[in-house]
Parts: C-alpha cells; structure tokens; sequence
C-alpha cells in the first residue's frame, strides 16, 4: 500500500461575485499517493487549476481539510505556508514565469536563496538541476533569449533545484509545439520513475495526460475517475 | 547570486527610469548639503566664540566709539583676566572694491585674547619692533596673494590724516592662522598707535574691546561690573559673550533658518512625490513576477524587506552622488567665499545627517509599495495578463 | 494632419487620470520648483524696490569723497556753508536753499517678528528734510519741535519694531524721546527710519558742528552736473556729489545681488530634479499606452502626431504646475513685509513684490521643464511601431 503524501477531505471552494455566490467544488475527498503521476483533465471552469492551488498552498478552501504528509496545511499562515512550499513543493506554470531580469541559472538558484546552503553548494545544485534537464549549456542566456521549450525546461529545473516532495503543474506543455511538448513530458516522467517526485499535472490535452500514471476527470466540481495506462 | 543581486537587478531592471530618479534624488541632497555646509559656516561664528570671551560695545550701537581710556579701566576689573581693544578701519587695497577686512588693535593683547591665533610667518617680536608692521590672516594674504614681508598701503573709507590722505602703509611682518578651520583668518591688524597718532579726527577712542575671564560662570557678573563702571557716561557700554554677540548680528540678516528650511522641504517634497508614485508604479508592473516568488516559497516579510531595500538602495545611491558633488561644489567656491563665509566645507556632521535623511527617505518612498508587494494576493496575480 | 494630431492629443489628455498618481506628481513639483524661484526673485525685487524708489533724480547727495556711505563720511560747518551757495539749489518762497544737513546714528529696536534687536537709523535731519523726500506724509501726529527730544518714525518701523507707537517714550542709549508722529515716504527706504532735529543729535552723541551728509533739492535733474562742477574747483570741499538715485543704487545692489545669486541656482537645481521626474512621468505615459499607439499606426495614423500629443501632455502638465506655483507664491508671498540688514548696517524694510515679469519667469521655467521633460519620450512615441497582427 503506497504512502499517502495528499489527503484532501470534504474540501469546498466558493466565490461570491456581488450577489452570486459560484461553488467550483465541493465536498472534494481525494488521495495523492506518494510517487503518483496524476493528470487532472476537465473543461475551462471545472476547478482544476483551483485544486491546484489548493494543493500548493497558494489558494485557501471555503471548507474542509487538506492534510500534506498527515497534517494540515489549510490553517497554516501565510509564512508558514511560504517555507511549506519552500521545503515540500515545486511549481510549473503554462507561460514558465521565469525572472526576466535573471539568467536561466540565477533564475534556477532563486528558490536555493531560501535555503542555508552555501554559494558553492548553491552553484553545484543548480548545475545538477540544469544537467536534468539538459540545458546546462544556455544557463547564461537570459529568458527573453531562449525558446519556449527552453524556458519551460529552465522553469522545471528551478522547480526541483530544493529537491521538492511535490511538482504541481499547470498546463506545462499549453504554449509549446508538440514535439517540445513530449520532451518535457519525458523529463517529468522521468523524475517520476527516476526520482520518485509526486507529479499532480493539470492538462486540457489527452495526449498529455498520456505521460501520467492516473488521470482524474474534474467536470463542474466533481470527479469522474478513469484509469490510464502507464506511458 | 543572492538577495543583494535580486535587489541591484529590480532596482535597474528599467535603466533609464532608474537613471531619472537616481538624477532627481541627487538634486535634492545636492541642495540638502550644500546649503547645509553654507547655513553651519553662517553660525560658525557663533560655534567658535570662546567660552570665557566678552565683547564690550557702545550700548547704543557697535558702530559708535568709546573713550580709549575704557581700555585701562577694564584691565582693572575683578575676573578680566586679559584684554584688548579693536577699532574698525574700514580698509581697501588701492581701489575701494578691493574692501580688505582691517582693524586697528593692540597686538600684544589681541594675541592674548584670541590664543587660537597662531603666528606663521614672523613673530611678536619682530611685529612689535616697528610701528606700521601689520599682522594679517592666512586667507586674506592669499587672497591677494601678498607675501610676507611686502608694503601694502592700505586705504581707508573712513579715517583721515591731517593732510587729507586715506592711506597708512604697513608692512605684512606676522602672518597668523588658526589650527580650527572655523576660525576665520580673512582679516588684519594694524598696530593702534601708527593709526591713532596720525588720525584727522576722531583720536583717542576705539570701537569695542574684547576680553577673556578665564571661567564662563563668572562671565554675567564680570560683564554687569563693566557696564556698571560706565553707567552714566556720555558712552555707556554693553557686555556680552562673544557667542550672544555673534548670534545678534545673524538674526539682522533675518529669519536665514526659515529660508533654508522651506526651500530644502520644498525640494525634498518634490522628489518624495516623485520617487514615491514611481516605486509604487513599479512595483503594480511587478505584481506577476512577486506572486511567483511567493510561489517558490518567498514570505511575505522577505518580499516586504526587498522592496524596501531597493528603494533605499535607490535612495543611497542618489543621494552618496548628490553628497559627492556637493563636496566638490563646495571645495571649488569656498576660496571664492572666505571673505563672507569662513570655513565654508563638507563636515562629518553634514555627511552623516544626509545619510540618514537618505535611509529615512528611501524608507518613506518604499513603504507603500513594499505593502503591496507584500499583500499580493498569488491567485489573482497569477491570473493577471 | 491636423486631424490627426489634435485626434491623438485628445487620447493623451484624456488618459492622464489613469496615471493620476505621476501625473500630480509632475504638477506638483513644477509648481514647487517655480514658487522656489518666485520666492527669491520676490525677495529681489522687493528689496531692490524699496532701494530703487528711494532714490530721486533732482535730489543731490554730499558725502565726504571717498566715504561711500553715509556713516563713514564727515563734513563740517563750512562745508556746509559753501555748498548752500552752490548752484542748482533750488530756493524755497523765503529765498532760502531747500537742503538738510543729516547725521545719522544707529540704535537698536526690538524686532516685532522675532525679539531680538536689530539697528535702526536714528537720523538727525534739518528743518527742509521732509520736503526732500517725494511722497512725505505725516499719516499721524506731527512734526518734531526743532531742538526738542522728539522723534517722528516712518510706518515701515512701525510695522517690524516693537516699542515706536505714537506718544511713546522711547528710551535710546541714556536718552528719553517722545514718538510725536508718524510718517510715511510710500515704502522707500526712509519708511525704515527714526528722525529727530539734528542739533539735538549732535549734542547727544558728541558729534557738535559735524554732520555726515548733506541733501539738497536741485532746480532740475541737469542742474547735478554744474554743481559738481562747482564743487570740485572748490578746493575747500573735498565731496562726492552724487543724485540721490544714484546714491541708493549703489547701495542696494549688494544684497539683492546676494538673494538672486542664491535664487537662480537653487530654482535651476531643484528644475533639474523636477525635471528628471517629468521625463519619468511621460515615458511611463508612452510605455502605458504604446498598444493604443501602435493600433493608431496601423489604422494609418504617423508617429508624428504620437510626437505632439505627448509633447502636449507634458507641456500641459507642466503649465498647470506652474501656474499653480505662480498663483500660491503670489497669494502667499506677494505684500509680505520683510526686513534685512541693507548697505548701512542698517535694518532695510521691504515687501516681497512678485511682479509681472517674474510670474512669466516662472511659467516660462516651468514650460522649459515640461518641454525638456517630454522631449525624449515624445520621440519614443513616434517610433513605436505598428501594431503586427498577433500569431
């Protein structure tokens, strides 16, 4: 029986816009299982980058629990929940969001000034994590100067450089052709073989949602579950 | 890389914006320094009165004379433990727009009462041996670039001989200087007797007398016994520390402290609206790229801090150029301006006051926007275009 | 094109409540910018005014050659004497020279505004003083009796000293005097000063037989040069005849010459500054609305109205601050008495005069700023590029 990492209990999300008041979900109850490959599939507006934000803390409930490795992390504080993160998790977003001010390295060792390790230190994770993703050659460039692919690459390595628990991922391939598209596919599957990271990716593309090992079907806030085969 | 070049690279992600404000805030500090170096060498009068020094005027006024006789008188009061006289010359050098600040003293005593004045050219010795030697300033003689030693005829605007002429020659025999660089030096001395004997009119009075008690508790009641042994007499006196007298004669010119203050608040108010709006401006343009470093796990105090860091690295930096240039400014005019403003320069004090002005202000520009910063909300950020 | 321009300004104009905060900001420091330098030359030429008015064409000054000033000079009876037979003099009905020999000593007067002493003239004057000064009014009470210890102030002592009101005691130096009127010479310099008889002064102050200067009425302006003519082939008088214009002139220059010397650089400075703000203001002005411009381009409009309107913007932004700083500085500063010392170590009385060709100074500074300001930006506007059809 896998190690559970997420439990997520009678979770609810409600916005009140002016006199309406939309649920996106509720009485959300689901299990991420350490070393899970989850692709969670739905139309715009189903809550699927919502839970996402549930999941990395960045976004609160209107109800119910999110527990991380068994304890709560819905009623942490905001700086609580920064050095959670900080710690445990890793982002990657559609349009990479890297710092157009900073190289592709400084921008991988951005999340590594969090941390107490030395500049040495610092310097030979970012390699590492540039070796991963086999960008290690561009680590000067800055982001305006590489492409998409790259960028998204740069982005994956700044999102593993602190060795995370957890990749949430936000339409990672939504901006790139395919063939770019498959090969940071391939990179995430191969830190979940390889490295064991806990991948939860939010696609609209079924061929995407391919890569993971279990797709979640999210369609006006509730699941509808389908097994997919492993890549 | 860490936080201090994540500081430098938003301070100048946009070059030439931060050129302008960088431009605008060395303005104000420019001003700031160097009308403070100009305000503190106005009072350095005051700063550099002895203690323990009396002048005695005229009670009427510091322009009328006094009997030259007062001057023995003086000397016998309890607690004056030195004193001389000094009488205005009013002098120029050849032409009247050459004004050469000039008195006529007893040279043996004046040295007494001012001991901060220091022969460097010369001595006693040699001044007292002749009549019309004179004792000028360091600064004065560079000034006209005299030379030790040299005949000057110095002319007066005021005085007369009996034959008409305005002109008393003397010669530079003492050179003095003061170690403070406060104390100014722009003036001279002629001995009193050389310009007393050959007077027109007027003989025999001086124009104020300059004493030293030794110990400023006593100052108040030698002074009352001065004043007290010529109450009633065609020129009564007044007595006062050097320090009043100084600070009386700057408030003639005015409220001087109210212009300054207006006109630096005045500047100071235009850049902090300037800077301010810009900060906040800048940093509503960053509100993405602040949601995702609170993503990577950035907390909200660490992104408060940087904020604020920047914008008083923003401020040192404007205001150590500004400083800088004042410094520089004020070297190349203080020659120009010993005459008026004596000691005028770039003090430790000046320094460390506009640094500390540079930190507030950089705090009080950056706090609004380190606000935001920090209250971005990541959701609706992210979300944003 | 015309079109086009005033199409493009209109945006620009009606885009700058969005960027509200640098906007005011730009408006803001122009207009404290411009009342900096309106503040000084305020001061200038209120000083410089109150000089310059004091002085008039067909009055003749005598001072000892040389002396410069009244309180360094010195004449003698027969000097005196000699000079009243000197040609030019105009004669009063009674056939006698209209002129006044004058002594002056300086007293000190508590100043209302902060007291503490400052000098003032206390200025001996013969019987004919009042008729040598134009626009002389006793506004209250009288003229001092000759020979008494009476004493008549001019309203701008009033104004800036405690202690001078009508009928009071006045105590100067070991002596008592009585305030017997007051009066008024229209804000020149004489409205700074005490006068009493100048027999009495000279008794008072030990000066008998000597007096400092001696002021005379010429029969017309041209009449100056054969005085001085007279005087200087008379070898008994050894005098500076100047007209009393002239006198004051030379005087006044000093200080004002000061405050300018300080204003100019310091409202220059502080433009740089604003300035620097301004330039700021506009580029973040194009760069937010560079989308709206290149829309424009590609339905067919040309970078150079994109030019003009941000030039207008900034200009605009720019004349507002200033008239804001011109109008506070005028409603604030304008008729505001003063007093500093002036050439005589004496306390001069003046009003700050924000005067006409000041104001235009100011706006004229403002709009340099607000030219300098959107120059560069204006130019980015121009060259933003048409908008491309998105892929």
């Amino acid at each position: 029986m896998a190690e559970a990492l997420y439990q997520l209990n009678n979770l609810s999300k409600r916005y009140t816009r002016g006199k309406e008041s939309i649920t996106i979900f509720s009485d959300l109850t689901m299990t991420i299982d350490k070393g899970d490959f989850i692709a969670i599939m739905g139309p715009s507006g189903s809550g699927k980058t919502t839970l996402l934000n549930q999941l990395g803390g960045i976004d609160s409930s209107s109800s119910g629990e999110v527990l991380f490795e068994g304890s709560r992390i819905d009623n942490l504080s905001q700086s609580r929940l920064a050095k959670w993160r900080a710690a445990n998790v890793g982002f990657i977003f559609q349009f990479y969001n890297l710092m157009p001010t900073l190289t592709a390295a400084q921008n991988v060792e951005l999340p590594l000034l969090l941390t107490n390790l030395s500049g040495k230190e610092r310097k030979r994770r970012v390699a590492t994590a540039l070796g991963i993703v086999k960008i290690a050659d561009r680590s000067g460039h800055r982001p305006r100067q590489l492409s998409g692919g790259q960028q998204q690459r740069v982005a994956i390595a700044r999102a593993i450089v602190a060795d995370p628990k957890v990749l949430l991922c936000d339409e990672p391939t939504g901006d790139l052709d395919r063939t770019t598209a498959d090969e940071v596919l391939q990179t995430l599957q191969l830190l979940n073989n390889e490295l064991g990271k806990t991948i939860v990716m939010v696609t609209h593309d079924p061929s995407a949602a391919k890569y993971a090992r279990r797709e979640l079907h999210l369609d006006k806030g509730r699941f509808l579950e389908a097994e997919a085969e492993l890549a | 890389m860490n936080d201090a070049t994540l500081i430098r690279k938003s301070l100048f992600r946009n070059k030439t914006r931060a050129i302008l404000l960088v431009l605008s805030i060395m303005t104000a500090f420019l001003i700031f320094s160097v009308l403070g170096a100009f305000s503190r060498a106005l009072n350095s009068g005051v700063e550099t009165a002895a203690a323990d020094r009396l002048v005695t005027l005229n009670a009427i006024n510091f322009t009328l004379t006094m009997p030259y006789a007062y001057w023995g008188r003086v000397d016998q009061v309890e607690g004056v433990q030195a004193v001389t006289h000094a009488s205005w010359f009013g002098g120029y050098y050849q032409e009247p727009r050459n004004f050469v600040q000039s008195f006529a003293v007893d040279m043996e005593s004046y040295f007494q009462v001012y001991p901060e004045l220091v022969p460097i050219e010369g001595d006693m010795e040699t001044l007292l041996a002749r009549n019309d030697c004179a004792a000028i300033g360091q600064d004065l003689l560079q000034q006209y670039e005299w030379t030790p030693g040299q005949r000057i005829p110095l002319t007066s605007n005021i005085w007369s001989k009996p034959d008409g002429s305005r002109v008393w020659d003397v010669e530079l025999c003492l050179v003095f200087d003061a170690e403070d660089q406060d104390v100014p030096t722009n003036y001279m001395m002629l001995q009193y007797d050389y310009y007393n004997e050959s007077l027109a009119f007027n003989r025999d009075q001086i124009g104020w007398m300059i004493l030293t008690t030794g110990d400023p508790a006593i100052n108040d009641q030698v002074g009352r016994d001065i004043d007290a042994l010529f109450t009633n007499s065609p020129a009564e006196t007044e007595t006062s520390t050097e320090a009043a007298f100084g600070q009386a004669f700057l408030e003639q010119l005015g409220n001087i402290g109210l212009i300054l203050t207006l006109v630096i608040g005045a500047a100071f108010a235009t850049i902090l609206m300037i800077v301010g709006t810009t900060m906040v401006m800048a940093i509503n343009e960053r509100t993405k790229e602040v949601a995702v470093m609170k993503t990577l796990g950035f907390s909200p105090p660490r992104i408060f801090t940087h904020v604020l860091s920047e914008s008083v690295l923003l401020s040192l930096l404007g205001g150590l150029i500004g400083l800088g240039l004042a410094a520089l400014l004020l070297v190349g005019v203080s020659g120009a301006l010993a005459g008026q403003f004596p000691g005028l320069r770039m003090t430790p004090t000046i320094i460390g006051q506009a640094v500390a002005l540079m930190i507030l202000f950089g705090l009080v520009t950056g706090l609004l926007p380190a606000i935001n910063a920090m209250r971005t909300n990541i959701v609706t950020a992210l979300g944003k275009d | 094109m015309l079109k086009q321009i005033g199409a493009v300004t209109m945006i620009n104009l009606r885009s700058i409540p969005q960027r509200w905060g640098m906007s005011l900001a730009t408006v803001l420091s122009v207009a404290l910018v411009v009342g900096v330098l309106l503040g000084f030359l305020a001061m200038a030429n209120g000083f410089r005014a109150t000089v310059d008015g004091s002085g008039a064409d067909d009055v003749a000054v005598f001072l000892r050659a040389g002396s410069q000033a009244e309180l360094n000079s010195g004449l003698g009876r027969d000097s005196v004497r000699l000079i009243e037979a000197g040609p030019g003099i105009a004669a009063d009905a009674a056939g006698d020279p209209v002129l006044s020999a004058e002594l002056y000593v300086i007293v000190d007067g508590i100043k209302r505004s902060s007291g503490t002493e400052a000098n003032l003239p206390l200025r001996g004057v013969g019987p004919d003083a009042s008729a040598l000064r134009e626009g002389f009014t006793m506004i209250e009470g009288r003229m001092f009796a000759p020979g008494s210890s009476e004493l008549v102030v001019g309203e701008g002592v009033i104004r800036q000293f405690e202690g001078f009101d009508m009928g009071q005691t006045v105590r100067l130096g070991s002596n008592e005097w009585r305030v017997v009127g007051v009066f008024s010479t229209g804000g020149s310099v004489f409205d700074s000063e005490i006068w009493a008889d100048v027999g009495t002064i000279q008794n008072l102050y030990q000066r008998t037989g000597t007096v400092q200067s001696v002021r005379a009425r010429l029969t017309s302006p041209e009449a100056l040069a054969g005085l001085q003519a007279y005087v200087a082939d008379e070898p008994r008088l050894d005098l500076d005849v100047t007209s009393e214009r002239e006198f004051f002139a030379s005087s006044a220059g000093g200080t004002s010459d000061i405050i300018m010397f300080l204003g100019w650089p310091l409202a220059v400075i502080m433009a740089i500054g604003a300035l620097a703000g301004a330039w700021n203001a506009m580029y973040a002005s194009v760069d937010a609305r560079t989308r709206e411009i290149a829309t424009l381009r590609a339905i067919g409009f040309s970078g150079f109205p994109a030019f003009v309107g941000t030039m207008v913007e900034s200009l605009m932004l720019a004349a507002i601050g200033g008239l804001l700083g011109a109008g506070a500085t005028y409603l604030i500063f304008d008729g505001v008495s003063a007093s500093t010392l002036g050439g005589g170590f004496t306390q001069i009385v003046f009003s700050f005069a924000v005067t006409p060709t000041a104001l235009v100074s100011g706006v004229v500074l403002a709009l340099i700023v607000g030219a300098a300001g959107g120059f560069f930006p204006a130019i980015r506007a121009a060259r933003v590029p048409i908008l491309k059809a998105q892929g």
